[in-house]
């Protein structure tokens, strides 16, 4: 589909779709009066940026059914994702938005090159998290079989993978690197396995994650992103080039935005990225506030897919810190340790203001296997990681070296900085 | 004589050194040497023990959640008088020897002084130490 044709059908959509909410939630409909923008404003795709945000606390604000936009009769499932403060998110799914649901896992699962003779392993964890169900009505969709392992048991996992054959699996990378951990482990020959495609989503992963999840397992392994408050997983996925995650703009259409000014970026710039589902009819999101900081690229791509590309998420705009007049991301911190192979991967970012002038302390641990009886080269190694650091974000942090074990391992919610400045 | 050295890495804050003086007393291994280097906020303290004592305390520092390395350094008995220091470390760097550091222990009821180096060239300097 040429950018044209996708612009006709997407700008369609958006005009049903507004109109559809703002007719049939009174939260959409407030909103909407507040912001001074009518569904008839809507004409075109591109009359996007006249309508309001919607962001996580919304949803909060509304638990549980307060944004559905159909009667309850009318939804077909519910999922909720487990808030860690607060009430959870709960989303619910017409019989439309389960079918448009699985044909964007689908077309994902096509991409990574899947098809009816496959048979995928599902470990993500079956439930009220997306992950688990959403994949699985993918791989229904394409007519491959579908192994519903759910998440744990990683010894069964492991059998009835190899005893199946199972062709691809479907999990957390990380917690595919365990899986891997344990192969090696229980004396197994990934030989005997016939995997051969890994669809790794729900957390942030890295490039040097990849190649490990490749080499180890012998898969060439794809990126699945999505979140609840979208649909789940299959928002986007990554295609057989692997540079960039398509997304499936005719049911989510993306925007990048400045997260301070809120107003749209130049296309190919970093911002928080935003999606409007076009088609989603049991809990519509409006210009929903992801909080993942990313990039768009348009370009057509090499797999001959016209589907705009995604980057990295290169962090959360809630994350965001500004340290002597820049913009600092946890996340960029992370990805220039994962450079060094001295380092392990946790870090504490600490910034405080001493004398009118922000302090930017990072604690980073280095590998014992890289310990030397040697100053000289703890500090050449602490000066490298300092020079890195100072170039990629712009301003020289202080690199406290701490001793094995002393930075928190817990992964994901991991306090990963703390900003002692008081601004009153 | 080539002898191993642990090596243990403190960050610069009080009582650290304590610590590692304190885990190797209560386990009965007694410090025959020690150095330490520091920089602004960190530092290395490199410990010498009896030499059937080492994997021990190596073990016992590890597991304790030090980062901690064994090296092979040279030992030199260098006779306590002058002149005596000057003439071992001339043949060393004469043989284009660096010395990292090195750090020593005179006695004075003794007729040696004990002296242990690191060099850049571990074998060669041992070799050379063993012709003085």
């Amino acid at each position: 589909m040429s950018r044209d044709e996708m612009r006709e059908l997407q700008s369609e959509k958006l005009r049903k779709i507004v109109s559809h909410a703002y007719n049939n939630s009174s939260f959409y409909k407030k909103r909407f009066d507040e912001h001074g923008v009518r569904p008839e404003d809507i004409k075109s795709i591109d009359d996007i940026v006249k309508l309001p945000f919607t962001v996580k606390q919304d949803l909060r604000d509304n638990y549980p059914f307060g944004m559905m936009c159909v009667p309850m009769t009318n939804i077909l499932r519910l999922h909720a994702s487990s808030g860690t403060t607060g009430k959870p998110i709960v989303v619910g799914y017409t019989e439309k938005d389960l079918d448009n649901w699985s044909e964007a896992v689908a077309r994902c699962l096509t991409a990574y090159g899947l098809g009816n003779d496959d048979m995928v392993q599902i470990a993500y964890g079956y439930g009220l998290f997306t992950g688990g169900l959403g994949a699985h009505d993918g791989v229904t969709k394409i007519g491959g079989t579908v192994i519903p392992t759910s998440s744990g048991n990683t010894q069964k996992q492991l059998q009835l993978m190899q005893d199946f054959g199972a062709t691809a699996v479907a999990c957390t990378p990380s917690y595919a690197l365990y899986m891997a951990e344990e192969i090696r482990k229980q004396g197994l020959d990934i030989n005997n396995f016939k995997l051969k495609v890994g669809i790794f989503g729900a957390e942030p992963w890295t490039e040097a994650m990849r190649k490990e999840l490749e080499e180890k397992l012998h898969i060439k392994a794809f990126d699945i992103y999505g979140l609840t408050e979208i649909s789940g997983p299959g928002v986007g996925g990554e295609c057989e080039c692997q540079n960039g995650t398509h997304l499936w703009e005719d049911l989510y259409y993306p925007e990048i935005i400045d997260p301070v000014t809120l107003q749209p970026v130049e296309p190919g710039q970093k911002g928080e990225l935003v999606f409007t589902t076009l088609d989603k009819w049991g809990m519509p999101m409006i210009r929903y506030r992801t909080r993942d900081l990313t990039y768009l690229n348009y370009e057509k791509c090499e797999c001959g897919r016209t589907a705009v590309r995604m980057g990295k998420i290169l962090g959360r705009s809630d994350d965001m810190m500004i340290i002597r007049g820049v913009n600092v991301f946890p996340s960029q911190v992370e990805s220039i340790l994962l450079e060094f192979p001295e380092y392990e991967p946790y870090f504490l970012i600490e910034v405080d203001r001493i004398n009118n002038t922000d302090t930017f302390d990072i604690q980073v641990e280095v590998k014992p296997e890289f310990y030397t009886d040697q100053v000289n080269e703890v500090v050449r190694l602490r000066q490298r990681l300092t020079a890195r650091i100072q170039s990629v974000i712009g301003i020289q942090p202080n690199i406290k070296i701490v001793q094995p074990g002393t930075i928190e391992r817990s992964t994901g919610k991991a306090k990963r900085a703390i900003d002692h400045r008081k601004f009153e | 004589m080539l002898i191993r050295q642990i090596s243990v890495f403190l960050e610069n804050e009080k009582g650290k050194f304590a610590e590692i003086a304190r885990l190797l007393g209560n386990n009965g291994i007694n410090m025959k040497a020690f150095t330490v280097s520091e920089t602004q906020d960190f530092g290395i303290a490199r410990i010498i023990v009896e030499r059937d004592q080492i994997e021990r305390a190596f073990n016992l520092i590890k597991s304790n959640s030090y980062a901690v390395t064994m090296t092979q350094v040279v030992y030199l008995e260098c006779a306590h008088k002058p002149g005596a220091m000057a003439d071992a470390m001339e043949r060393l760097s004469a043989a284009g020897i660096s010395v990292e550091y090195m750090y020593a222990f005179a006695d004075s009821s003794s007729e040696f002084s004990r002296v242990i180096i690191r060099p850049d060239n571990t074998e060669l300097a041992n070799q050379i130490i063993q012709e003085l």
